[in-house]
């Protein structure tokens, strides 16, 4: 069961829980002014508060900066090694098991399907952590999973199923709000939902597929969010890819953070626009890129740009950070582009009242132009929106890909938005007080769970309240190791390597849900510091510790 | 050396280590003083080479570094500012149009389940409708039993999957509707995707790559040409269902490539659909395996439309053709059309589905489907394995009826390969002109608008009509203006008559219009 807000915080002595219940949102002061040193942006700047001079550092300062050198070195001398040993056994096993490599040769006049280079690393690293992967599960994804357990005999190539089911702690999926479940009042507006409008909706919404649940649900997202008007989406990844080729054209400019998700990549290399980089969360190089590009204008032709879009996340799934937002927003007015803003993570898990990364910093929604998002996460559901003004919804339903050509979103699952969604703006008179208990909840308990970790010398990444706390691994052996281990001890977590992160940062993300309970993550923290152990994963010296929990207390 | 080393490690200390790094130095130095001196003694011209190379290579590397084919013009931050301020964007979408403001305005809007026959919203009420806009082929929308099980399946998985397939999202479903699929197609293996579009999307440029060659049927949907355009290979289109041009292409792709010599074979794929969504055809597999082998192209098929609707059993194109699935390399096909559910899926070779775990964006990067939809699709194909009898005689004799009586109503132009559930029609250009008694062309928006009304007129008679819809400016090559009508088996032969007479009132009622 979960434990409510105030009982966690007696029941935990080690955190600031209670200080922060009281106030676990206020927005980090924005740190604009210092944005460049150009007299006039720090003009323009001059509306951000005055703090900005004495800005907060960064949660982990520098991030991945100050990893040991005996660490780095060490996992560098990994994947060379890893690779090595590719070259040698492919360089062996062609010579002598020729059939085995038979796939990656020209066959009878066919180019092999998969190049030798594209699968090196699927064939000899990711078949050693196969197992760490794609675990199937049954039933609900909610606090605790049950494991489908299967055991591989030939290592990795290929698994059997025990016939035995494993109930875990569920530290993987992203059920950020609790709101997976099978039974409850969201599971019985879906039930209803289901009896009343079959499950499917047989065409694309430009063409007969818009239903009255549809329309309704579309004005709850544009309410929940903020903004005039919304778009439904019956897939998360397709919201970005199918919508941003609407959104720029040729002439457009699309600048991307470095690390923001492949569906937006893919959107941005669908929409013909030229696609330039800034360094992941920096404005600094945003802005400079900016005025380069302003200036400069289109390549060879020197024509001004018809738009720039500006494309962030609102909470990158795999460093737990926000973008930063105040300071981004700052730059739109000066800079005059169209801001996107990546929902998919921080929509329903983050600010005071759930409603994403404005919500957080306390900016106006109408500030960000196109307001996208996803209900996998912290509704439950399956899908995604497009928010933004009137103008730009009424010309997305006609030329969007999604509205025009896929299908529709599915009765059950636009019921499970809109009935979690009612939740949390508390107007579902019955459970009016739930939902905003599962955001109170899902605040502690990510702070508690990520200083926990912290305080036992693990070094993590993130900002303070992100309900994905990644942790460091480095090394690739640990990756393995770590999952399984967790895995012994009955905890369910992601791991992810290369090409997922960047090679020499490979990590376990634990996904924090309102619905574990304290006991739940003080096992977890425990187990986790045993592994921590007997991986040596405890890189930060117990000074550093104390020096970061005094920050993150002044932070809060 | 080695023994100075040794006893340099005996002795000790610093100094030790300090003498003998000289000594390895002036070693070395002497070494490459003596090999220059040599080699001048030989060729002088040649240390002279040797050393303007040197000088070359230091010169070149000290230089301050540009960029090939940027023109950037160096500015005053005082010049970019004005730039800055200059700069006027524009609007991040255009205002509607007077005709997209209609199209919205008039836009039908359902309430309740969007089966073969509807409730459409208008005015205060609703008013039913017989739906032949949906593409509901089997009738699995309506059906009762997928909609129990759909209950018990939410109270057992819920609705979300809350995380991709490789993150702890694989449910047991998934994997049992895999392996359904697979089976029911008759390949090797299957993986499943969440959505239809981004199936295609995926799975085509998880395999081509910039430097393949793709040859592709000009008429493909939308998806299939935003994959392409996504995959970057080098693409040829052909002539709609034309294997004469086809062939010409490939002997021709094949010729460049003898003649390119080495450098590598290249992926070369043929991609096509199974039944085109955009004409109704079908595509000639049976040609196109003779083709494969005969030019060493593989076959990537988009079945999406086909699926469940064609063959004997439903299986799709294969089945119709009697060809071994495994001749089509890379099979796509859709739960979310015939089978009444979500998603789509790829059959294929099983190294190629395990590839795609961990390469098909579609796949890695978003949530698996809700064990609901899945559940829906795997009675779905169980229903249809059990009892093709049940479904497909039905739908073919349908859609034969319905092709039949359109194909008399004069003024209508029909398309699509004869028992093909997929039916575009629009008006013939004789028609047209006769409308347009005042002479002047039509343009698209005119005819758009024309077959709008067309549509809202059936509507009165209680048929629900949809004008197929294309986002015009991103199409390759535009299709003709239609009105797609999508037979289910669930129709009866007199909703059918209906359908038929409500459609040659609606030409007849528009045509006699006067523009």
């Amino acid at each position: 069961r979960a434990v409510h807000a105030h009982d966690s915080a007696d029941a935990s002595p080690t955190a600031p829980v209670k200080a922060v219940s009281s106030d676990p949102f206020q927005a980090p002061p924005a740190t604009s002014a210092s944005l460049m040193d150009q007299p006039d942006v720090a003009a323009s700047a001059d509306a951000g508060p005055k703090a900005a001079a004495t800005a907060l550092p960064h949660e982990v300062p520098g991030g991945l900066s100050n990893v040991p050198m005996f660490v780095e070195v060490t996992t560098y001398l990994s994947f060379l090694l890893l690779v090595m040993l590719a070259h040698v056994e492919d360089f062996f096993g062609k010579l002598f098991m020729p059939q085995k490599y038979k796939q990656l040769r020209v066959q009878n006049g066919f180019a092999p399907m998969v190049k030798d280079f594209e699968s090196m690393w699927i064939r000899h690293v990711y078949f050693r952590l196969r197992d760490c992967f794609n675990r199937p599960i049954t039933g609900v994804a909610g606090g605790r999973v049950t494991l489908v357990d299967r055991v591989s005999k030939d290592y990795n190539k290929t698994f059997q199923f025990t016939g035995r089911l494993r109930n875990v702690l569920n530290l993987a999926s992203y059920n950020y709000l609790g709101f997976a479940q099978s039974e409850g009042p969201c599971a019985d507006k879906v039930d209803e939902a289901l009896r009343e409008g079959g499950v499917f909706q047989g065409s694309p919404v430009a063409e007969a597929g818009r239903t009255l649940l549809l329309a309704e649900t579309e004005d709850m997202v544009a309410r929940f969010v903020g903004a005039e008007a919304a778009l439904i989406v019956s897939m998360g990844y397709a919201t970005n890819a199918l919508n941003i080729p609407t959104l720029a054209t040729k002439g457009c400019l699309i600048i991307s953070d470095e690390l923001n998700h492949n569906s937006l990549v893919t959107g941005a290399r669908l929409s013909g626009a030229e696609i330039r980089v800034f360094r992941h969360n920096n404005t600094r190089d945003l802005e400079k890129q900016l005025r380069r590009s302003i200036a400069q204008g289109q390549p060879r032709t020197h024509r001004p740009w018809k738009r720039i879009l500006v494309v962030v996340e609102g909470l990158y799934s795999m460093e737990g950070e926000f973008c930063k937002l105040p300071e981004i927003v700052e730059l739109r007015r000066r800079y005059k582009f169209h801001l996107f803003v990546d929902e998919a993570h921080s929509v329903g898990a983050l600010g005071k009242r759930g409603r994403g990364v404005c919500d957080h910093f306390g900016v106006d929604p109408r500030e960000v132009d196109i307001l996208m998002g996803t209900f996998t996460k912290s509704f439950g559901a399956a899908g995604g929106y497009i928010a933004g003004s009137r103008a730009l919804i009424d010309h997305l339903r006609l030329h969007s890909h999604s509205a025009v050509y896929a299908e529709a979103m599915s009765v059950p699952v636009l019921a499970q938005v809109s009935s979690s969604m009612r939740m949390i703006m508390g107007e579902d008179r019955e459970n009016a007080v739930l939902g905003q208990q599962k955001l109170d909840q899902l605040a502690i308990n990510s702070r508690y769970f990520a200083q926990g970790l912290r305080d036992l010398g693990f070094m993590t990444l993130g900002d303070a309240g992100s309900p994905v706390v990644p942790l460091l691994l480095f090394n690739p052996a640990k990756i393995s190791a770590f999952s399984r281990e967790c895995l012994r001890r009955n905890i369910a977590v992601v791991v992810v390597a290369y090409p997922g992160v960047p090679v020499n940062s490979c990590r376990v993300r634990f996904c924090i849900s309102a619905s574990h309970t304290v006991e739940e993550l003080d096992y977890a923290l425990e187990q986790v510091s045993e592994i921590g152990d007997l991986l040596m994963l405890k890189f930060r010296k117990p000074t550093a510790t104390k020096s970061i929990a005094g920050l993150a207390t002044k932070h809060d | 050396m080695e023994s100075a080393a040794s006893v340099a490690n005996l002795a000790g200390g610093d100094e030790a280590k300090r003498g003998l790094l000289r000594t390895a130095w002036d070693f070395s130095f002497r070494v490459v003083l003596r090999y220059i001196k040599n080699s001048y003694k030989d060729d002088p011209f040649r240390t002279f080479l040797e050393a303007c190379l040197i000088g070359f290579i230091i010169w070149y590397m000290a230089k301050r570094k540009y960029n090939i084919g940027t023109n950037e013009i160096v500015l005053t931050d005082k010049e970019i500012d004005e730039l800055v301020d200059e700069w006027k964007p524009e609007p991040l979408v255009p205002p509607l149009t007077d005709f997209e403001r209609e199209k919205l305005d008039r836009a039908v809007m359902i309430d309740g389940p969007n089966g073969t026959k509807v409730r459409l919203v208008s005015g205060s009420g609703t008013k039913p409708a017989v739906n032949f806009a949906s593409y509901n082929f089997l009738g699995f929308i309506d059906s009762e039993e997928v909609g129990q099980h759909a209950i018990e399946t939410l109270r057992k998985y819920g609705v979300g999957s809350c995380g991709p397939p490789g993150f702890y999202g694989t449910l047991d479903v998934h994997m049992k509707l895999e392996k359904q699929l697979a089976a029911f197609v008759g390949h090797s293996a299957a993986i499943l995707y969440s959505q239809a579009f981004a199936t295609t999307l995926s799975v085509i440029p998880c395999f081509s790559k910039r430097n393949d060659i793709i040859v592709a049927d000009e008429s493909v949907s939308f998806s299939v040409q935003q994959a392409i355009s996504l995959a970057r290979s080098k693409v040829y289109w052909y002539k709609h269902n034309d294997m004469a041009d086809l062939e010409r292409i490939l002997g021709d792709v094949n010729k460049q490539l003898a003649r390119r010599g080495k450098g590598g074979l290249p992926r070369k794929f043929i991609i096509t659909e199974g039944m085109f969504q955009n004409t109704g055809d079908i595509a000639p597999l049976d040609e196109l395996v003779a083709l494969k082998h005969r030019y060493k192209f593989r076959i990537i098929l988009d079945e999406s439309f086909s699926f469940g609707v064609l063959g004997k059993r439903g299986a799709g194109l294969t089945d119709h053709f009697n060809v071994d699935p495994h001749e089509v390399d890379l099979l796509i096909g859709a739960l979310c059309y015939a089978l009444g559910a979500s998603g789509g899926f790829c059959c294929a070779d099983k190294d190629l589905i395990e590839h795609q775990r961990l390469s098909g964006a579609g796949y890695c990067f978003s949530a698996s489907m809700p064990g609901i939809l899945t559940v829906a699709a795997s009675d779905a194909i169980q229903a249809l394995e059990a009892n093709p009898a049940g479904f497909l005689p039905a739908l073919r004799e349908n859609a034969t009826l319905l092709r039949g009586l359109l194909e008399r109503i004069p003024g209508l132009q029909v398309e699509g390969a004869a028992d093909s559930p997929l039916i575009h029609i629009r008006l013939t250009p004789e028609a047209l002109v006769r409308m347009r008694r005042s002479g002047g062309t039509w343009t698209k928006e005119d005819i758009d608008r024309v077959l709008g009304e067309m549509a809202e007129e059936a509507q009165k008679d209680g048929i629900l009509l949809t004008p197929a819809t294309y986002v015009d400016e991103h199409e390759r090559i535009l299709p003709n203006p239609s009105i797609r009508i999508c037979v289910s088996c669930t129709h009866t032969r007199k909703e059918i008559e209906k359908c038929a007479h409500a459609i040659k009132s609606a030409v007849s009622r528009v045509t006699s219009k006067k523009r």
